[in-house]
């Protein structure tokens, strides 16, 4: 890059303004978060543990968060097992039209996400499955398969077929070439996909929001309704415990399988 | 792959995703356009035709054409300004040892992997009437009084540029670590100053970055659904949310339904013509 004192610092200075633009919110709510008062106010006149023992107490948010747990660990399960198996055939395959294909699959991130929403909720009613349990995991399992499909054909395109080719002609099965070579290959690209799937089926509000009645209900549509009644700084507890938890998940998949080489755009 | 029949292995792979795919997106958008082309909601009427009266009422009504139109408007201005800070942040990646790079890098990545409900909340408080924006406002004597900064388009603008930078600096920082260092070195030794070598080297050689980052922003803003809901007022309110409110509160599916198909339609109709532009202006680095 263009080398000069003068160019870097300004560069210095401008990208430490983008980034503490970038980390303000979170800081500032994790410093609002431990303040005692029962409204929000900065800086804290007092500290306190209380907001975070509050997020306990509320009984609905703790249901919408075992049912977004499970919603999204079942819709990234799916979502990796069908996606990896799409990435691997349109990688390694044979097969007529494989630009429609993959354009096909990686297509519902194109679209404004409330238009799948709309399509299903319209969809579910005419079958009459609507507002249930499954009716929300297809929902979401839609939106999120192409994110797995993408990082694996990534781990694919960057790993090397002479290997498994190698192992063949050495006289392995193709079962066993696939669970020895194949498979290793794909890991890293089948971990930041499921991740990917899992947190944005997490963190979903606006296919959710068609999909859910009554007791069936998801943590990002409890969390926002909870943000738009009340003023005191549970939300705030709530979101600084959210970020540390998946800070925490990064950096160990990071360290383990190297996530983010996978997630910047080649 | 190997074994008897690669190909038929590939359909076998591609089968559970495609037939998935087919029966729970192609076909509920299917009849999302064709519902679009109704001519009303109780549309008891037996007759098969279709018709565009629901989009000449998206273009007709005041609140949704308003809204589309603030929609583009505001996603374009969100673009911008998510590229104009992304940009040094992916080239500050260069000029930092490789520990901070990881720690910048990772915290793009929480970033961009957290909540969005959490982080719109996050301006929420930052931007309210005692929050620290205002206060700083009033410490520097810039304000007499707390200024009204939430429910605005200027604090829905504030988050979406907000959610979107992780999808801008990414591409861009990918695109300059494939530009070879001795193109620089090469500028620079034939006399060009930094900012000449940036403005005439390094930024049209990030164009594929820049490309997709504002590409992927742009689209991101157009469909932005919880951002204004959360940060805005009715008096801002983009298109998702007016559609949206046509199905949970009017029911109105057909009028709904235009105006997502009108959303669609429009965003790709405006990212082609900026492919195009793009493309003919950067032809020579292509």
């Amino acid at each position: 890059m263009p080398d000069a004192k003068g160019f870097r610092a300004v560069v210095a200075l401008l990208a430490t303004l983008g980034l503490a633009f970038l980390v303000f919110p979170v800081i500032f709510t994790g410093v609002v978060a431990f303040g005692g008062s029962i409204f929000i106010e900065f800086p804290p006149q007092s500290f306190s543990l209380r907001w975070f023992e509050n997020i306990g107490r509320i009984n609905r948010i703790w249901d919408a968060t075992l049912t977004s747990l499970y919603i999204g660990l079942l819709t990234a399960a799916i979502a990796t097992a069908m996606g990896a198996a799409a990435a691997l055939a349109l990688v390694r395959s044979p097969l007529p039209a494989k630009a429609v294909l993959t354009s096909l699959l990686l297509s519902p991130i194109a679209l404004p996400i409330v238009a799948i929403g709309i399509a299903l909720i319209q969809f579910f009613i005419l079958l009459g499955v609507a507002f249930t349990w499954w009716s929300l995991v297809i929902g979401h399992v839609v939106l999120v398969v192409a994110y797995p499909v993408r990082t694996v054909a990534a781990a694919l395109t960057l790993s090397n077929p002479a290997l498994e080719e190698a192992a063949g002609s050495l006289g392995a099965s193709p079962w066993q070439v696939f669970r020895t070579v194949t498979l290793p290959q794909m890991a890293p690209g089948l971990v930041s996909g499921f991740l990917f799937a899992f947190l944005i089926s997490f963190d979903n509000y606006p296919i959710s929001v068609f999909l859910v009645r009554g007791d069936l209900t998801t943590l990002p549509i409890e969390l926002f309704n909870y943000i738009s009644q009340n003023l005191d700084p549970t939300p705030a507890a709530f979101s600084s415990a959210y970020v540390a938890i998946i800070a925490t998940l990064i950096l160990l998949a990071e360290r383990r399988w190297r996530i983010i080489s996978l997630s910047i755009p080649r | 792959m190997q074994g008897a029949s690669p190909r038929l292995t590939g359909l076998l792979l591609l089968a559970p995703a495609l037939i998935f795919l087919a029966v729970f997106y192609l076909v509920p958008l299917g009849s999302m356009v064709e519902e679009s082309l109704r001519s009303s909601a109780a549309d008891l009427d037996p007759r098969p035709g279709l018709s565009l009266s629901q989009f000449e009422r998206v273009w007709g009504s005041g609140r949704s054409w308003r809204a589309l139109e603030r929609t583009v408007r505001m996603s374009a201005i969100s673009t911008l300004l998510t590229l104009l800070i992304a940009y040094p942040i992916a080239l500050f990646l260069f000029q930092v040892r490789p520990l901070w790079r990881t720690a910048i890098l990772i915290t793009v990545f929480v970033s961009l992997a957290s909540s969005l409900i959490v982080r719109n909340y996050g301006w929420l408080v930052t931007l309210a009437d005692a929050g620290p924006v205002n206060q700083l406002l009033l410490a520097l004597g810039l304000t007499e009084e707390p200024l009204r900064l939430v429910y605005s388009e200027g604090a829905t603008i504030v988050a979406l540029v907000h959610y979107a930078l992780p999808f801008m600096i990414l591409p861009i920082y990918g695109a300059l670590t494939r530009i070879p260092p001795s193109y620089i070195e090469a500028a620079q030794s034939l006399g060009a100053g930094p900012w000449r070598a940036l403005f005439g080297t390094v930024l049209p050689l990030s164009m594929p970055g820049i490309f997709g980052g504002t590409t992927l922003s742009f689209a991101i803003c157009m469909s932005a659904f919880v951002t204004p809901l959360m940060l805005g007022s009715p008096a801002t309110a983009m298109i998702s949310q007016v559609a949206a409110e046509q199905f949970l509160i009017q029911l109105n599916f057909p009028f709904g339904s235009a105006m997502i198909v009108a959303l669609t339609l429009v965003t790709f109709g405006i990212l082609l013509a900026y492919t195009l532009i793009i493309r003919m202006l950067f032809r020579h680095h292509a």
